[in-house]
C-alpha cells in the first residue's frame, strides 16, 4: 500500500484536473437538469398558450335544443366555441381554419331526435394541427377530455329520465374494481401494471442504465490516463521506479474506478433533476419512485451481490480500458479502439435493460453471461422482484476468476518491450489498411 | 563483478526483428564514474541505457547493475538506480513540486526523508516559486530541469541519463553539469549518453564511442585523443568511424 497510495493520488489529480476529463463529469449534472427545465419551461408555456384560448369551431346541422346543450356544456368546460355555417366540409374546414380553431365540431342532424330515443348518436371530430409541440398535444387531450365529460353528463341525463331512481353512476360503471399485486410477502393496493410500468422504469431502465455510464466511463478514462501516459512520455519513468508493474495497474484502475464513480453520481444526480423537471410537466406527475416505499426492502445479501458484482465489473472493465491506452500511442487512437469494447458492453447492456435475457436465443445469452459486467446489471434488474437469480451466484466466481485474468494479463503486459512491440504491431496494420484504402 | 563496479555489460545484443540495435557490446562502469555513451542517432546509446534501466530485455549476454541481473533481479535494480529517458515527458496537470513529492514518496520510506529529497529537488531544478505551478505551463528547459532533479534527487547509486541537457540553454547546462558532478562526488556513478561530444569530454571520466550498435573505442577522454592524435573527441570519433568503415 505504501507506494500504491502516491500513485493513486497521482492519478486522481491528474484525472481530476484534466479538462477532457472534467468536462465530461461536469456535462452530465449541469446539461441535464438543463434540458430537463428548459422541456418543462417549454411545454408548460405552450401548453399554457394553447389551453388560453382553445377555440373549436361548430357545426351545428342538428340546430335543436339539445344540440345547443351540447355547445354551452363545452363552452362551461373552457371551450372557445365559434359556430360556422358551411354547406361542406371543405368549406367548413377552411372557416375554422380562418378562425384559428383547434378543431371543428360537426354535430348531424338528427341529433336530438336520436339521442332522446337512445340511438347512437355521432359527433364528428377534425382536429387542425398546426404545430406538433407536445404543448399542442396537451390542447388536443383537453378538447378530448371535455366531449367525454360532455358524453357522460348526456349520460346522466339520459339515466335519469329513463330511471329517476338509480344512480347514473351504478349503471355507468356496475363493477368497482380495487387492485392489488403480491410481490413476496407484500400485499400492495396497487394494479400491476402501474407497478411493473414504474419498477421497469426505475430497476429495468435506470438502474441499468446508470451501470452501463459507470461502465462507459471507467474504461474511457482508464484508457484515456493510460494513452495520456504514453502520448506525453511519462509511462517509460514510471515503469523505471520502484513498484511492481502490479501497483502501477492498481494505481490506474484505482484512480479511474475513483474518478468514473464520481462521474457516475454526478450523471445520477444530473439524470434524477432531469426527470424531476419532465415529471413536473401536465400530465406526466406519474410519481415514480411512489410505488417502491410500498415494496419490501431488497435484502441484505441482494446489495452485497451487486456490489461484489459491481466491483469485479468495475475491475475487469478498468483492466481492459488500461489494455487500450497502453496499446495507443496516443489520447485519439485510445478513442478509437475504446469502441472495439464499449459495442460488446453495450449490446448486453440494451437485452438486459429491454428484454428479457431468459427468452433470447442462446448465442445471445452466453453472449451476455461472457461478460462480468453484465451481472451487477441483471442484479440490479432481478434484486426488488425475485430472489437472487442463480446466474450471478454462479456468475460471480466466474467474474472473479476472469478478473484475476485479465488482471494478470494486464500487469504483465505493462513492460516496455512488450508495448513497444504491439505498439509498433498495431501502427503497421493501421498504416497498411490506409495505404490499401489510398490505393483504392 | 569486482566490488568497485557498479555497471557490468558483457556481450550485449539486442535485435529488433533483423535489426540489430547492439551487436556484443561490453563495458563496465565503476563507482565514483561518470561514464558517457557518445554516437549518433541510431548507434545504440538509448538501447543501452534502456537496457539498463530495466525496460528492454537483451537479446542475448548480459547486464548487471550494483550485482543484479537486469533481467532476472530487476525489481532489485529499479530500487538502486534513476532513470532519466531522453523525452521524458511531465503530467501536465501536476505542479511541479506535487510531483517531485509523489516521487519522493515512492522512493522513500519515511516522510521526512522524502520531504527533505524534494527540497533537494527544488534547487536543484532550479525553478524558484513555479515549481508550485502546473508543468503544463513550462518551458521544454523547465520540463527537463524537473526531470533531471527528480532523477536525482533520489541519490541514486546509479543515474542513467539519456541525454541530460537535451533542450536546456547554456546557463542551465552548465547547471545540470554540475549538479551531476556533485552527484558522483557523494558516491554516486553516472552513465549518460550525448550527442555533443564536446560536453562528454568536459563531463565524463570514461567514454565509450558506440557506432552501429558496437563499441569502437573506450577509454579516459584524453588518451583516446592521444590515441587518435586529436584536438578533441569529435576528431577522435570521426577519425575512428572512417577506420571502422574501411
Amino acid at each position: 500500500m505504501g507506494n500504491l497510495k502516491p500513485l493513486v493520488e497521482k492519478e486522481v489529480k491528474d484525472l481530476l484536473r484534466d479538462p477532457r476529463i472534467y468536462i465530461g463529469l461536469l456535462i452530465p449534472i449541469l446539461m441535464l437538469p438543463l434540458i430537463g427545465f428548459a422541456m418543462s419551461v417549454a411545454v408548460r408555456s405552450a401548453t399554457e398558450a394553447a389551453m388560453k384560448e382553445m377555440k373549436v369551431a361548430v357545426l351545428d346541422q342538428d340546430g335543436t335544443e339539445t344540440s345547443g346543450n351540447l355547445i354551452s356544456i363545452l363552452t362551461r368546460m373552457g371551450l372557445n366555441m365559434p359556430k360556422v355555417s358551411a354547406n361542406s366540409l371543405d368549406r367548413a374546414i377552411g372557416e375554422a381554419r380562418t378562425l384559428e380553431s383547434k378543431a371543428l365540431l360537426i354535430i348531424p342532424e338528427r341529433f336530438e331526435e336520436n339521442l332522446l330515443s337512445f340511438g347512437k348518436v355521432s359527433v364528428k371530430v377534425y382536429s387542425i394541427v398546426d404545430s406538433v409541440g407536445l404543448g399542442s398535444e396537451g390542447a388536443y387531450a383537453a378538447i378530448d377530455g371535455a366531449l367525454e365529460t360532455a358524453s357522460e353528463i348526456l349520460s346522466t341525463m339520459l339515466i335519469s329520465k329513463l330511471a329517476p331512481n338509480v344512480e347514473p353512476d351504478v349503471v355507468r360503471n356496475p363493477l368497482n374494481v380495487t387492485r392489488y399485486t403480491i410481490i413476496k410477502d407484500r400485499t400492495i393496493k396497487v394494479s400491476p401494471r402501474v407497478l411493473l410500468g414504474q419498477l421497469v422504469i426505475g430497476y429495468g431502465i435506470m438502474v441499468p442504465m446508470i451501470l452501463f455510464i459507470l461502465a462507459i466511463t471507467v474504461t474511457q478514462i482508464a484508457a484515456t490516463a493510460t494513452a495520456v501516459e504514453n502520448e506525453e512520455k511519462t509511462l517509460e519513468t514510471l515503469l523505471t521506479f520502484p513498484v511492481t508493474r502490479y501497483d502501477i495497474l492498481m494505481a490506474k484502475l484505482l484512480g479511474s474506478s475513483i474518478v468514473a464513480i464520481l462521474g457516475a453520481v454526478l450523471f445520477t444526480a444530473g439524470f434524477l433533476l432531469y426527470f424531476e423537471g419532465l415529471f413536473s410537466l401536465p400530465g406526466m406527475e406519474i410519481g415514480v419512485g411512489a410505488v417502491f416505499h410500498a415494496l419490501p426492502p431488497p435484502p441484505l445479501e441482494t446489495y452485497t451481490l451487486l456490489a461484489l458484482s459491481l466491483i469485479l465489473s468495475i475491475l475487469f472493465i478498468t483492466s481492459l480500458g488500461v489494455v487500450i491506452g497502453a496499446l495507443s500511442s496516443d489520447v485519439r487512437m485510445s478513442g478509437s479502439l475504446l469502441g472495439v469494447v464499449i459495442i460488446p458492453v453495450l449490446i448486453p447492456s440494451m437485452l438486459i435493460m429491454y428484454g428479457d435475457l431468459k427468452s433470447l436465443p442462446l448465442a445471445f445469452q452466453l453472449f451476455t453471461y461472457v461478460l462480468p459486467t453484465s451481472y451487477p446489471m441483471i442484479m440490479a434488474k432481478e434484486m426488488i422482484i425475485s430472489t437472487i437469480p442463480i446466474e450471478v451466484i454462479y456468475g460471480i466466481p466466474y467474474s472473479a476468476a476472469l478478473t484475476l485474468i485479465v488482471l494478470y494479463a494486464t500487469s504483465k503486459l505493462l513492460a516496455p518491450e512488450k508495448l513497444l512491440t504491439l505498439q509498433y504491431r498495431l501502427r503497421l496494420r493501421r498504416t497498411k489498411s490506409r495505404r490499401a484504402k489510398d490505393l483504392e | 563483478m569486482h566490488d568497485n563496479e557498479v555497471v557490468e555489460v558483457r556481450n550485449l545484443i539486442k535485435r529488433f526483428g533483423d535489426f540489430a540495435a547492439l551487436d556484443n557490446v561490453s563495458f563496465k562502469v565503476c563507482k565514483g564514474e561518470i561514464f558517457g555513451l557518445i554516437g549518433p542517432n541510431g548507434a545504440g546509446k538509448t538501447t543501452t541505457l534502456r537496457i539498463l534501466a530495466t525496460l528492454l530485455l537483451p537479446t542475448m549476454g548480459y547486464a548487471r547493475v550494483l550485482g543484479y541481473d537486469v533481467v532476472r533481479e530487476a525489481d532489485k535494480v529499479r530500487s538502486k538506480i534513476s532513470y532519466l529517458a531522453e523525452d521524458a515527458g511531465t503530467y501536465r496537470n501536476l505542479t511541479g513540486y506535487e510531483y517531485l513529492s509523489i516521487v519522493a514518496r515512492i522512493y522513500f520510506g519515511s516522510l521526512a526523508e522524502a520531504e527533505d529529497a524534494v527540497e533537494e529537488a527544488v534547487k536543484i531544478s532550479g525553478l524558484g516559486e513555479r515549481v508550485t505551478e502546473k508543468m503544463k505551463t513550462y518551458s521544454k528547459g523547465m520540463k527537463r530541469r524537473i526531470q533531471v532533479a527528480r532523477a536525482l534527487m533520489t541519490k541514486p547509486k546509479m543515474a542513467i541519463l539519456d541525454e541530460p541537457t537535451s533542450g536546456l540553454d547554456v546557463f542551465h547546462a552548465q547547471h545540470v553539469r554540475g549538479i551531476i558532478k556533485e552527484h558522483v562526488e557523494k558516491d554516486g556513478a553516472v552513465i549518460l549518453s550525448s550527442h555533443n561530444m564536446l560536453e562528454v569530454e568536459h563531463l565524463c571520466s570514461q567514454v565509450a564511442l558506440i557506432y552501429r550498435g558496437q563499441i569502437m573505442i573506450e577509454g579516459n577522454p584524453q588518451e583516446i585523443k592521444e590515441e587518435y592524435g586529436a584536438t578533441n573527441l569529435e576528431e577522435a570519433f570521426l577519425e575512428a568511424a572512417g577506420k571502422w568503415e574501411t
